[in-house]
């Protein structure tokens, strides 16, 4: 049979087959949480989150109208999702040390080395931008998500996403050549 | 070129989200000015250390209370009153009907079984009348399932027709009154992708077309547009545009079918 869209799955769930949801989490779930890790990374929270996000959906699954991307509606889900999460219990500080690596098997222990120190720099780095900043750089990072789709979460055009990534990258840069100097 | 544009063609690049053509123009631009080719390989190099960053995977947890918390919706769904009496009432009709329509088929195969047993010289010629007979037990059993209260039980009937080879009249009539009449949207689906595979039918297709001003469902609005579009058939276009003047058509179904009707046209 064929695989049913995100949107035609969507609309099954709105119109009672909740059922559906299921197959829509199996699909989405490691994106999601992956969106949430980069942002806070705190394995745990980022769970919690991603239960929150589908729980929203099914609350508020009448108001889907099946128009634009489902990821784009999915990730405005996520957001609001953070955003009430921040504003209930207050800025999250990360322990970095909590920071999980994985190392392939097969890289050399310099390489192993390299690679934990980069991980390490760039999370470090990633934490010194501002929220905003930080989101727009995740969220640029899913294939699924056009900067036209960006601009409809932030409430700006698709040109202005692009200037708020790119001067939210260069910004990074900085932040890592700094970081790189001490 | 002006930094608002470099800014924003540096981005696409880096997203891939450029052509050919507009990736090679842009390289072409980095290869003649070193200033702005430094600028973005040091964006390139930052963008590239971002995907270090490996995400470890989610909990077994994670899945565990994700579908206890749908579980918990599906149920409470299903029985909005939560009353003992309608329970035993809709387990007993599960436990009991189909296991009738089960039952009849099982001793219909058995005896089926038998009589080809006793004919062991002529191996084609029961084998035939088995086939038929299975198919006749089979509509039975299609025309029963589908009278039963539970939507699963309905579904497997529909699936029970998709196993015939050639239905006769009474199962097509009983999958149009499904498509038509059948409170769960899931069966109707059901039955509008069994009646495809008889779309050869005048009947068939007079009954698709005609239940296409009944239908309130959004999905299944969508997906007949969709089969009339495959079927190219004018003669829903009038229909359609009967469901069109319907106020509480969804946006975008209301498009999808615009679109259909001009395609068809």
């Amino acid at each position: 049979m064929q695989q049913l869209t995100d949107n035609a799955l969507m609309i099954k769930v709105k119109s009672g087959d909740l059922d559906k949801l299921g197959l829509l989490y199996e699909r989405h779930k490691k994106r999601l949480f992956g969106f949430f890790y980069n942002l806070n990374h705190n394995p745990g929270l980022s769970e919690d989150l991603v239960q929150n996000v589908f729980v929203r959906m099914l609350k508020y699954r009448n108001s889907y109208s099946g128009e634009g991307s489902f990821v784009a509606w999915m990730f405005s889900m996520a957001r609001n999702v953070r955003y009430d999460h921040y504003k209930k219990n207050g800025p999250l500080h990360t322990d970095l040390t909590q920071v999980e690596y994985k190392i392939e098997d097969d890289d050399t222990v310099d390489r192993q080395m390299d690679r934990k120190d980069n991980v390490s720099l760039i999370q470090r780095a990633m934490l010194k931008l501002e929220d905003e900043k930080r989101e727009i750089l995740v969220l640029s990072k899913f294939k699924e998500m056009k900067f036209s789709d960006i601009g409809n979460l932030l409430g700006c055009s698709e040109g202005a996403a692009k200037v708020k990534a790119h001067r939210a990258l260069k910004e990074l840069k900085g932040i890592v050549q700094e970081m790189q100097m001490i | 070129m002006e930094k608002k544009g470099f800014e924003i063609r540096a981005m696409e690049y880096l997203k891939d989200a450029l052509t050919a053509r507009e990736k090679q123009s842009f390289e072409d631009l980095l290869e003649k000015d070193d200033s702005l080719n430094h600028q973005f390989l040091e964006l390139k190099d930052t963008w590239e250390l971002m995907d270090e960053v490996v995400v470890p995977e989610p909990t077994d947890q994670m899945d565990a209370s994700f579908f206890d918390m749908l579980d918990e919706e599906i149920r409470l769904q299903k029985e909005p009153r939560g009353t003992l009496k309608g329970t035993m009432d809709n387990l007993l009709q599960w436990l009991l009907k189909p296991q009738l329509a089960y039952a009849l088929l099982f001793l219909v195969l058995l005896s089926g079984y038998f009589m080809n047993f006793n004919r062991d010289s002529k191996p084609q010629v029961p084998q035939t009348v088995d086939n038929s007979e299975t198919e006749q037990v089979r509509e039975k059993l299609v025309l029963t399932l589908l009278e039963q209260s539970s939507a699963n039980k309905r579904l497997e009937g529909v699936s029970e027709a998709n196993k015939i080879g050639r239905v006769d009249e009474q199962v097509i009539n009983a999958l149009l009154r499904t498509l038509n009449k059948d409170p769960n949207v899931n069966v109707r689906l059901a039955a509008i992708e069994s009646l495809t595979n008889y779309v050869g039918d005048p009947k068939v297709r007079q009954g698709l077309i005609q239940s296409i001003p009944n239908q309130e469902s959004p999905i299944i609005q969508v997906t007949l547009a969709n089969l009339m579009l495959a079927l190219e058939e004018r003669k829903s276009i009038e229909p359609f545009k009967q469901l069109l003047e319907k106020p509480e058509l969804d946006t975008t179904v209301k498009k999808k079918i615009e679109k259909t009707i001009k395609s068809i046209i």
